[in-house]
């Protein structure tokens, strides 16, 4: 029983290098040798964690963006990206898959939801100024990842395809053409064509299910490991004046 | 330790490196180091507060999406068919204040010069603002607290008067044949929206702002102007692209059947 248990703790401890943390050491430990956990800092300000603060909208968003990953992997096993297959692909998911029609609700609300959370982020970020040096660039990849969501959601848009999904791309990548020197050969290139139809489902998917979520994955792990460096969310100072100014 | 006198006391680290070590100046360095001038501490250790904070964050997340799902069903239409337009074709919800600003002006302008110019600013924030300076406060002060509110109020009401009577009245069509179309269509527009930016900004500089303040008045500007556009694009425009009351579209459409 004894060597049972060695073995157990054993085990434990070659996974979880920390003792229980209920003390200082152990609670810093639990933070730096964990990759999750080490997202974070060992110690963060009171204020940061104010709700009416940040209202996590950045949480949020990598949670949706999360909920977006597992329920679009379960989506894929259901799908073929071809103009003759897609469409009754979405119809046997909605009457015949179990749960098929909670799993696309789930993406579709989801895809609207992180539109919205992303935009609200920035716009916490602007108001609270926590784009303010030293965290200036972290505020440039914001705006790329951002840009990234609309596209995640706007290739995804055409997948269904049905009217609402082709009428919707044709309308919003005719925009694209309206550049004067380049725009109708970046239109051509999104769709493969002149028009909505097999290139661009196939080139769509692709953007959607591989190349957007690789980028933002990448661009996310680079905007919070600079929030990490730069010493957590961007917060009053608490000397009453304020003043670092360099 | 208690029976021992000051005079057998050994000598303290610091005394004796008094002592042997010998100090010099070997370089100034500029720049703050991490506490001077801070006030106490105020961190508390991250675990487990912020683990359980997220967790409870992600649960409430999933179970309001979730809830929303078994209420709402996601749209489909028929399947695609390029030979029957809908009407009207409309963008996703969030392309709608690009699609929107289309309708009242040159493509070129309004679909790819006022988005890039846009974005370019959105991206120049940090360097056009670089002071530290109430970094981590809703708003930097009560005058910012103002100075966004006012704003607000300005674009709110400004954005749908200039919709509505771009539509309405479109000078563009009036003036039709009496000016080249490129004055009309991009030079008439660029400078409409000219003069509504710059106003706020000319009452703004009689109070001599700082650039933290400049920059809130043309942030909240755009984003005020961009949710109103939005808004329109996606609620108020039906069938042929007209302006509607989103309930009072006619025939069977539903600006929501869009999402």
């Amino acid at each position: 029983m004894k060597k049972i248990k060695a073995f157990i703790s054993r085990v434990w401890k070659s996974i979880f290098r920390h003792g229980w943390p209920d003390n200082p050491l152990d609670r810093a430990l639990v933070m730096t040798s964990n990759l999750f956990l080490h997202l974070h800092p060992v110690k963060v300000n009171r204020k940061s964690l104010r709700a009416t603060y940040s209202f996590g909208l950045g949480v949020i968003s990598i949670i949706v963006f999360g909920v977006l990953s597992v329920t679009g992997i379960l989506l894929m096993f259901y799908y073929t990206p071809t103009v003759e297959r897609a469409y009754q692909y979405i119809l046997i998911l909605e009457t015949q898959v179990p749960f098929g029609q909670l799993l696309r609700n789930l993406h579709r609300w989801s895809a609207h939801l992180m539109v919205i959370v992303v935009v609200l982020h920035m716009v916490r970020v602007f108001y609270t100024g926590a784009y303010k040096p030293p965290r200036q660039f972290n505020w440039v990849v914001g705006v790329f990842l951002l840009l990234l969501t609309l596209g995640a959601s706007f290739t995804g848009y055409l997948l269904p395809w049905d009217q609402l999904a082709y009428w919707a791309i044709t309308v919003g990548t005719s925009v694209a053409g309206y550049e004067p020197l380049m725009g109708e050969t970046i239109r051509t290139t999104l769709l493969g064509g002149p028009e909505v139809g097999q290139e661009a489902l196939t080139r769509f998917y692709a953007l959607h299910i591989m190349v957007i979520p690789a980028i933002i994955l990448l661009l996310t792990s680079i905007h919070i490991w600079r929030v990490r460096k730069d010493g957590g969310l961007a917060v009053q100072e608490t000397d009453k004046e304020g003043e670092t100014d360099d | 330790m208690t029976n021992q006198s000051p005079t057998q006391r050994p000598e303290s680290f610091s005394e004796t490196a008094r002592k042997t070590k010998t100090y010099s100046l070997v370089e100034l360095v500029k720049g703050p180091t991490t506490m001077v001038d801070r006030g106490p501490d105020e961190t508390i250790f991250a675990f487990p507060i912020v683990a359980i904070l997220e967790l409870l964050l992600t649960l409430g997340v999933i179970a309001v999406l979730l809830l929303m799902s078994i209420l709402v069903n996601a749209p489909l239409e028929e399947i695609a068919n390029p030979t029957v337009t809908t009407d009207p074709a409309k963008a996703p919800w969030y392309f709608m204040g690009l699609q929107e600003m289309l309708e009242h002006g040159h493509p070129t302008l309004m679909a790819i010069l006022m988005p890039g110019l846009m974005v370019l600013f959105i991206l120049a924030i940090p360097y056009i603002d670089n002071s530290r300076k109430g970094a981590g406060v809703w708003f930097t002060s009560q005058r910012g607290k103002r100075i966004t509110l006012y704003t607000t109020i300005y674009a709110v009401v400004i954005m749908p008067l200039y919709i509505y009577f771009d539509s309405t009245f479109p000078l563009r069509e009036i003036l039709r044949g009496q000016l080249p179309d490129f004055v009309l269509q991009a030079v008439l527009p660029a400078l409409l929206m000219g003069i509504i930016v710059v106003l706020p900004l000319l009452v703004l500089m009689r109070i001599n702002p700082t650039p933290r303040e400049f920059i809130m008045t043309l942030f909240t500007l755009l984003f005020v102007s961009a949710v109103v556009f939005t808004l329109t694009g996606f609620l108020f425009r039906g069938p042929g692209f007209e302006l509607y009351w989103p309930w009072n579209m006619p025939g069977d459409y539903s600006p929501w059947d869009n999402l």
